[in-house]
Formats: C-alpha cells, sequence, structure tokens
C-alpha cells in the first residue's frame, strides 16, 4: 500500500505545475497562478474508538496554488471535515491523531512545527470559516472585539492601527457602515451578516490559504449567492488560495477550479472541474454527479447509488466503493487497494476494476502486484 | 393538466375549492401577537407569517411551497397539519372545510394526513423501537390485534426498502437515509391521502437523497398519494412537484404548474431566487441579480404589496397596490402571479435563463 501511494505522490509533483488556469465563475476571471503554496502529502489521520482504529483520513494527497479554489467533495464520513481539521491540527486528540504524512506551506512541514510556532499559523497563514457563524462567534463579546482578537494575535496592533485595521476587515467583507457595526454584537446582525464576520476574521491576517468548510449550508439560496460571489472577489484581491469543503456539486461548478472527490478516507477521483463533470472516470464520481436534481430541465427518474456509505471503522480490506458498484468484478479485483493513478495528465483517479467501468484503458498504469 | 388549472385557482381569494383538488387551503391566515395592546388598548402588533394564501393540491399530484426562511412556508405547512390554528381562512379536505367538520370528521381527516420531517435524527424517540414508532398510529387509531400491526410493520417496512427484522432495532442503530424511511413507514401506517414533506431529504447526505426522492415518487404512484412539499432547493422542487408556489413574507407572489414557472418565471422575486441557485454544471452562467437590502420582519409588513421594499424598481407611494394588498392575477394558464407596477421581471428589463449562457 505504500508503495503505491508514494510512487504516486512523486508522479503528482512533478505534474502540479503544468495544470492550466480555468475561469470557472461568471464574475470575472479565476486568478490561478502555478505558484503551489500548499502542499499536502500522504496525510494519514487515524481515531481510536472502542469499534476499532477509524482511519478518517488514509492517505491523502493534494495541492492548492496561489488564487485556487480546490473543491474538496464528499458525503459525511468520507473524511473531509477532518482533512482540513488536520492541516490545522485541530483534531481532538485524543482520540484522533496524524499518524503519518506531510503538510507544507511555506517551506515548512507544519506537522512538526512546536504548538506555539503552530498558534501563529492557525487564523495567520491559514484561517479556516466555519460552517455555522452563530456557533463560530462568542455572543458575549461585540465585532469590534473578536475581529480584532485575531489581528491583535498576529499583528500586534493596538489602538488606532488595530480599529483602522478592523474596520478595513470588515469593509473587505463589503459590510455596509463598517464603524457603527464594529460596536454591534452578533446577535444584532443577519445571519449573512455574521457570516460575513467570520469571514472578515478569517481574511484579517492576509491568510495564504482559507479552509471554508461548508461555509454556506446554514443561509437562503439569495445570500448563499452574495457570500459565493463575495469569495471569489475576495480571493480575487488577495490572491488567497481557497480549499472548498462541500457536499454539494453546484457550490463545485460555481466555485471551484479543481475538484477532489473523497469516499472513506481517500481521494478516489482528482481533476479540473470541467474534467470532473464533462469526463468522470470513477463510478462513485458518476453517480454522484447524476443523482442530484437539475433546476435547468425537467428530468426524468434520478439514476440513485444504492446502498449506505461505510462505516469507517468497518471497511472492506480494498476497494472501499465496491459493494455499492454496479459494474461487474470478481471478489479479486475488489480485494486489492486501489492506486490513485495519474491517467490522463492531471486527472488522478483511484484505478480499479470494481469502480472504474473503463479499467481496461489503463490497465497497463496499475503498479505490478507485489506489496501488500 | 391545463385544463385541470382553469378549473383550480390557486391564488385567488374567496373561490370555491375545486373538485380536482384533495387539500384546498382559501385566504389562510396565521398572525402572532407579539406586543401591544395591553388590556385591550392600543395598537396590537401582529408578526403575519402566513396572510391570505391560497392554493390547491390536487389528488395524485405534488404541490411545491418554496422561498426562503421566515417566508411562512413551513406554518403553512404546520397549519395544514393542525399544529397550529389559523387565525382566518379555510382548509377544504374532499370539498369540506375542515375548521367546521363534525368530531368523525375531523379524526378521519386527521388519519388521511400525515407528516415526514426534515431532521430524522430529531424526529424519531430514542426509546422507542422501530416497530413501536412505525407501530404507534395503528394502536391509536385502529382496532388491529398486536399480531396484526406485527405483520403491517413488517409490511411497511419492506414497502419503504427496510428488511421486516430490523424492527427490533432502535433509531440510533440506523444511518440518516433509513432513518427517513422509518418516518416515512411511520407516515403511511394509517393510509394516508396526503403527506406533508418538511424538506424531506435536505439533511441527507447527496447519495441517499436521490433514493428518497425516487421512493417518494414511487408511493405515490402506487398509493395514489398527494404530496405537499416544503423545500428551498428550487432543483428538488422542479424534480418532484407538479404545481408550485412561490412565497415572499407570508404572501404567495407567483404560483402555477412547475414548468410553467420554471420556463417563464415572471415575478422579480422568482427570478432573483432562480439566479442565486446553483448551476449543475461549471460551463452555466447564470446571470445573477441581487435584491437590494435584506428580507424585512415579518411584524408589521407593508400594508400594500409586501415586495415593494425589495424590488430594484421605483415604488410610487400612492399607487393602490401600495396601499393595498395585490391579488395573484392568472397571466397564463395556469399560471399566476402578483402583478403590481415594481413585480414583474419583464417591466425591471431583468429576465434569467436557466440555462444561462454556456461556455467560457
Amino acid at each position: 500500500m505504500a508503495e503505491s501511494t508514494d510512487s504516486a505522490v512523486e508522479e503528482k509533483e512533478l505534474i502540479s505545475s503544468a495544470t492550466a488556469s480555468v475561469d470557472t465563475d461568471g464574475f470575472g476571471t479565476s486568478a490561478v497562478s502555478e505558484e503551489v503554496v500548499l502542499d499536502v502529502k500522504n496525510l494519514q489521520t487515524h481515531f481510536t474508538t472502542r469499534w476499532g482504529t477509524v482511519k478518517a483520513v488514509d492517505g491523502v494527497t493534494y495541492h492548492v496554488k496561489r488564487g485556487e479554489t480546490l473543491g474538496i467533495v464528499g458525503e459525511s464520513g468520507s473524511g473531509k471535515s477532518v482533512t482540513a481539521l488536520s492541516l490545522m491540527r485541530l483534531v481532538p486528540s485524543p482520540p484522533g491523531k496524524i499518524v503519518g504524512g506531510e503538510v507544507v506551506l511555506g517551506g515548512r512541514n507544519l506537522l512538526d512545527l512546536s504548538e506555539h510556532d503552530m498558534t501563529s499559523v492557525r487564523g495567520g497563514e491559514i484561517s479556516i470559516i466555519l460552517q455555522d457563524p452563530m456557533q463560530a462567534l462568542n455572543p458575549v463579546f461585540s465585532i469590534e472585539n473578536q475581529v480584532g482578537e485575531a489581528i491583535k494575535i498576529h499583528q500586534g496592533l493596538k489602538g488606532e492601527a488595530l480599529w483602522d485595521k478592523i474596520v478595513d476587515s470588515l469593509r473587505k467583507v463589503r459590510i455596509p457602515a463598517p464603524e457603527s457595526r464594529a460596536k454591534d454584537y452578533p446577535h444584532q446582525l443577519s445571519g449573512g451578516m455574521r457570516q460575513r464576520v467570520v469571514g472578515a476574521i478569517g481574511i484579517s491576517s492576509a491568510p495564504v490559504v482559507i479552509i471554508a468548510d461548508e461555509p454556506t449550508t446554514s443561509l437562503d439560496v439569495t445570500i448563499q449567492a452574495a457570500y459565493l460571489r463575495l469569495l471569489r472577489q475576495i480571493q480575487q484581491e488577495e490572491g488567497v488560495g481557497i480549499i472548498f469543503i462541500t457536499h454539494d456539486f453546484g457550490i463545485v461548478a460555481k466555485m471551484c477550479d479543481r475538484v477532489a472527490v473523497m469516499y472513506a478516507g481517500r481521494i478516489v477521483e482528482e481533476a479540473d472541474v470541467r474534467t470532473i463533470f464533462n469526463e468522470p472516470l470513477h463510478e462513485y464520481t458518476k453517480a454522484l454527479i447524476s443523482s442530484v436534481p437539475k433546476l435547468e430541465e425537467k428530468t426524468g427518474r434520478l439514476p440513485q447509488i444504492e446502498g449506505q456509505p461505510p462505516l469507517l471503522y468497518n471497511l472492506p480490506p480494498g476497494d472501499a466503493f465496491a459493494p455499492r458498484s454496479t459494474l461487474t468484478f470478481t471478489a479479486e479485483d475488489a480485494a486489492r487497494r486501489p492506486p490513485l493513478l495519474e491517467v490522463k495528465p492531471n486527472h488522478w483517479v483511484q484505478l480499479s476494476k470494481s469502480s472504474v467501468a473503463d479499467y481496461d484503458k489503463y490497465a497497463h498504469m496499475m503498479p505490478a502486484e507485489d506489496e501488500d | 393538466m391545463t385544463t385541470a388549472a382553469s378549473t383550480s385557482i390557486p391564488g385567488a381569494p374567496g373561490v370555491n375549492p375545486s373538485a380536482d383538488a384533495i387539500i384546498s387551503i382559501r385566504n389562510l391566515r396565521k398572525w402572532y401577537q407579539v406586543g401591544g395592546g395591553f388590556m385591550g388598548f392600543g395598537d396590537k402588533i401582529y408578526l403575519k407569517a402566513v396572510d391570505d394564501v391560497s392554493f390547491d393540491i390536487e389528488r395524485n399530484k405534488t404541490f411545491g411551497l418554496v422561498g426562503e426562511s421566515g417566508c411562512g412556508k413551513t406554518t403553512t405547512l404546520k397549519l395544514l397539519l393542525g399544529l397550529e390554528t389559523p387565525t382566518s381562512g379555510h382548509i377544504y379536505y374532499e370539498g369540506e372545510d375542515v375548521t367546521t367538520m363534525s368530531k368523525a370528521g375531523r379524526t378521519e381527516f386527521r388519519r388521511s394526513v400525515q407528516a415526514v420531517f426534515q431532521d430524522p435524527w430529531s424526529s424519531l424517540n430514542p426509546r422507542m423501537r422501530v416497530r413501536s414508532i412505525v407501530g404507534e398510529p395503528l394502536e391509536i387509531a385502529t382496532t388491529m390485534t398486536k399480531g396484526q400491526i406485527a405483520t403491517r410493520v413488517g409490511d411497511l417496512l419492506s414497502e419503504t426498502g427496510l428488511n421486516p427484522y430490523q424492527a427490533n432495532l432502535y433509531p440510533h442503530e440506523f444511518s440518516g437515509g433509513q432513518r427517513q424511511r422509518i418516518g416515512i413507514a411511520r407516515a403511511l401506517a394509517l393510509n394516508p391521502k396526503v403527506i406533508a414533506l418538511d424538506e424531506p431529504v435536505s439533511a441527507l447526505d447527496v447519495s441517499i437523497r436521490a433514493q428518497i426522492m425516487n421512493l417518494l415518487v414511487d408511493l405515490q404512484e402506487e398509493h395514489g398519494l398527494a404530496y405537499l412539499l416544503v423545500a428551498h432547493n428550487l432543483a428538488t422542487v422542479r424534480y418532484m412537484c407538479h404545481d408550485m408556489a412561490v412565497m415572499y413574507l407570508g404572501v404567495v407572489q407567483e404560483s402555477g404548474e412547475t414548468e410553467a414557472i420554471f420556463n417563464n418565471p415572471m415575478h422579480i422575486y422568482t427570478n432573483a431566487l432562480v439566479s442565486a441557485a446553483l448551476p449543475s454544471h461549471p460551463d452555466i452562467h447564470r446571470e445573477e441579480f441581487l435584491l437590494p437590502g435584506e428580507v424585512v420582519s415579518p411584524i408589521n409588513p407593508p400594508p400594500g404589496d409586501v415586495f415593494m421594499t425589495r424590488t430594484p424598481m421605483e415604488v410610487d407611494p400612492n399607487h393602490k397596490w401600495a396601499n393595498e394588498r395585490p391579488p395573484l392575477v392568472e397571466k397564463e394558464p395556469g399560471h399566476w402571479v402578483v402583478e403590481t407596477p415594481w413585480s414583474m421581471a419583464a417591466d425591471a428589463g431583468l429576465k434569467v435563463t436557466l440555462t444561462g449562457h454556456k461556455g467560457v
């Protein structure tokens, strides 16, 4: 297992500087540059539970470029959120533990940093925008206080300079009348405005990477649209890389440049957003995209994925998706752990007979079966 | 369908219930008093959650209610289920007014209208086994013996895609999708004619949503069920619903056949909702337009058109519809919209094309 993933990592490094920039939104060009700002290699996060070890993140490799939005898509239990928390080293330990891999940001491996150094990275170089703005904000502190806290810690500003920076951050997220809003408390703001405040805290220290963990699921559609547009504008202005964690392919279609689809703790497919929508190779990706009803046309009966997402403490030994796959394959085909291979330029897929219909076309790429 | 629409009048106030409808809602209001009127003095302040809503749910069809949070769609559903008492207005079931029905008639109505709720994690009692959860309505409302109930529960579970032997398990032993199936089995227990679905798939995983939506469609065909679907996801509504209404601030702004509305959304608010909905492909760029301001409070809304504070157009404060509630007007067969000088997308020069413009 280890060998196949490692070779995949190396191949991926070689290729990571050659992706074309793609415009994925209707409001301006994409700000993707070639500079890789965050490089995650073979990340493994395990949880010890009374049912056994849960491999929530099981050898995940990806990178984010300056100004790029990487979408990490998956269902609950796919490991998409734990992946993000692991980058920030916020996985509760025990029961969680990052058992392997590297997270390279600005030339340093974050997993090697001391807790003290990590504090300045969190909210500084990497910041996170969480799902529920009501839980992310403390109800007893004013907006000024909460936006200012991050700025004080990371930039050491005081007095007038601090106030200016707070107002500036609020202005960047298009909060009207930022001077008076700064004096308000969270309950005085609407849901959309609160989520903007969380965004202001996120961008206040000019981060290199923002992790957005389903930031719009609790918002109404029109407020969601305004917020997504805002994120995109901030990205263009600041050139920040965004990791967008979501289960919604609509958000992927609108926001992301590149997509990694996760299933049972592993990436099963990764490619630029158009390839994912136009030529998905993995059965899971195909099924996920086609099982969503379309607004644009009246569709016939939706194709559905049978079965349930797997329980992570009880994963099948090889291809985790095999029990839900509709392809014909033998038990041996499914028993081998499929390697993540680059089958076409910049298009990675977890190749196995049990989940890739075009397996025969790429079978020659499979590494020899000498390990396990 | 078009002929049916001409007899069933979704928005016209005061019109008698139509024969095609299993449920007819007429001029339904739910106002909550939130202040004022101390000991009979002073002006009372009302939160108008639902204000003069009328629509028909036809037999064997699905009616969708869409709108943003606070628009009154869930209150309307609760009024139908009898979980809230209307301030005024009528709910007709099979042409009979539920509010003036005899006790026996009301019991029959309650059995015939069931509900499936949004969150399968909190809507099932964690201390009850599945057989008690699904069998409870049968115990209360029928004279079936324990043996008959057990058989019926087994049948209901297999019909909703579960195994009869799972009847002895507790809710926590199931995944979200399976729990929603338990909720559906329970709703089906008394052979209802109407099921109110309150965001039935939004709490579920993406790969499970299609399973549950297809199950609901299959059950509708098999049992001739009518659904009232409350949802905020427009794509779900287009997939599931035959007819729909768009609500804003307690008032229906546009209603009619689902396809008629999606093919030609007329109200500015409907266009704003459609333009803000997420695309199904990265090459679809819909032009977004955001309404000025935010959703205003439903406490003491404007006496006239409730939408007038959000329109991008000029509002003449002396116009009739700025001071009096405008009615729904049938602009094309089976397609009703609140028409004021500032509510029509065509007048504002706004027109959302669903497919947007393709390509980069």
